[in-house]
C-alpha cells in the first residue's frame, strides 16, 4: 500500500505513521516527495522520528548501530532533509530518548531546522516580491469590468503559486514556534 | 561559569561511572540498568547523544571495537570530574547528618 502526504510538522507525521502502523502494517520505505509505502503484519509496530544534522559516514555508522542494538530497524528517508525514521516491534521500551536533556536537545535539533529553513524561504521570497507587486500584468488595476475580472482570475491561480515560498516561512514559522514552546517547557519544570 | 554537564545529571553520571570499564553502547545501557537497579533504563536516542557529548568534552573516548561497535571509556578528564562530582555529593550527604557540621566535637 502506498499513500501520499505531504508534513510540516515532524511530530505530526510520527502521529500519523503510527496511526497506520495501528492499523496492522508496518512501514518498508518513504521516499522523499512524500510517498510512503507500507505492507500488511501480523506484529505490531512503533515509529519513532528523530532529526540530525548532517551526519558524516562514520558518525552514521554510529548513531546507526546504536539504535539498531536497541531493536530500531532504520528506515531511508530523504537525505535532503535531516529527518531519521525509526520503527521497531512493539514493547516495553517504545522511546528513543529517556531523559529531559535528550529530548530537549531533540526539540533545540528542530528548532535550528525549521528557523533555518524559514530564513531561508523568506530571503528567497523577499528576491521575489521586492521588484514587482503579487499580480504581475501591466496596467490590470486600471482595467476596468469585465476585462478586469477576466484577467484577475486568470492570474490569480499564478499568484497562489508566487505565494508558495511564503506560505512555507509561516508553516516553518510555526514548527519552529512549537518546538520552542515544548523546548522551554522541558527546561522549565 | 560553570560547566554546561554541571553538575552531572543522572544519565550523564551513571555512564561516566559505567564506563570506568572498557564497554559499547549497548552494554553501557545494560550495565546502568544494573547498577542502578532497573530504575535507569536509557533509550537509544538518549545514549547516542550522551556518547557524543562526553567525547566531545572529551570526558570519554573511543578505545578501540568489538566487531562493528566501538568501545569507550573514561579518560583522565572525565575520571577528575567523578572525582569532582563525588567531593560535591559527599558534602551534600554530610548535611543531611546533623544540622550544624560545626557542632560535632
Amino acid at each position: 500500500m502506498k499513500k501520499f502526504k505531504i508534513f510540516f510538522d515532524i511530530e505530526k507525521e510520527e502521529q500519523w505513521l503510527n496511526e497506520q502502523l495501528q492499523k496492522g502494517y508496518r512501514c518498508t520505505n518513504i521516499s522523499g516527495l512524500g510517498i510512503y509505502t507500507f505492507e500488511k503484519t501480523d506484529k505490531r509496530y512503533v515509529m519513532r522520528l528523530d532529526y540530525q544534522d548532517y551526519l558524516s559516514k562514520k558518525k552514521f555508522k554510529d548513531y546507526k548501530g546504536i539504535y539498531e542494538d536497541f531493536g530500531w530497524i532504520y528506515i531511508n528517508g530523504s537525505w535532503l532533509v535531516g529527518i531519521r525514521y525509526w520503527q521497531k516491534e512493539d514493547d516495553d521500551q517504545n522511546e528513543i530518548f529517556s531523559d529531559r536533556q535528550s529530548k530537549g536537545n531533540y526539540y533545540k535539533r528542530l528548532m535550528g531546522y525549521s528557523s533555518g529553513l524559514g530564513l531561508l524561504l523568506l530571503s528567497f521570497s523577499y528576491m521575489l516580491y521586492k521588484d514587482s507587486g503579487l499580480y504581475l500584468t501591466e496596467g490590470l488595476w486600471s482595467m476596468k469590468g469585465a476585462l478586469f475580472w477576466k484577467a484577475f482570475l486568470f492570474e490569480t491561480p499564478f499568484v497562489l503559486l508566487r505565494l508558495l515560498p511564503a506560505l512555507m516561512v509561516v508553516f516553518f514559522g510555526s514548527s519552529f514556534y512549537k518546538a520552542y514552546r515544548k523546548y522551554s517547557m522541558l527546561k522549565e519544570e | 561559569m560553570k560547566h554546561k554537564l554541571l553538575p552531572l545529571s543522572e544519565t550523564m553520571h551513571y555512564i561516566l561511572l559505567a564506563l570506568r570499564e572498557p564497554l559499547h553502547g549497548y552494554a553501557v545501557m545494560q550495565k546502568i540498568e544494573k547498577i542502578s537497579n532497573g530504575t535507569v533504563i536509557l533509550a537509544a536516542g538518549t545514549l547516542y547523544g550522551a556518547i557524543e557529548n562526553l567525547s566531545k568534552h572529551g570526558w570519554i573516548e573511543p578505545v578501540g571495537e568489538s566487531g562493528r561497535r566501538k568501545v569507550y571509556m573514561i579518560t583522565a578528564e572525565g575520571s577528575a570530574i567523578l572525582k569532582m562530582e563525588q567531593n560535591r555529593l559527599l558534602h551534600i550527604l554530610s548535611l543531611y547528618e546533623g544540622s550544624e557540621s560545626n557542632e560535632e566535637i
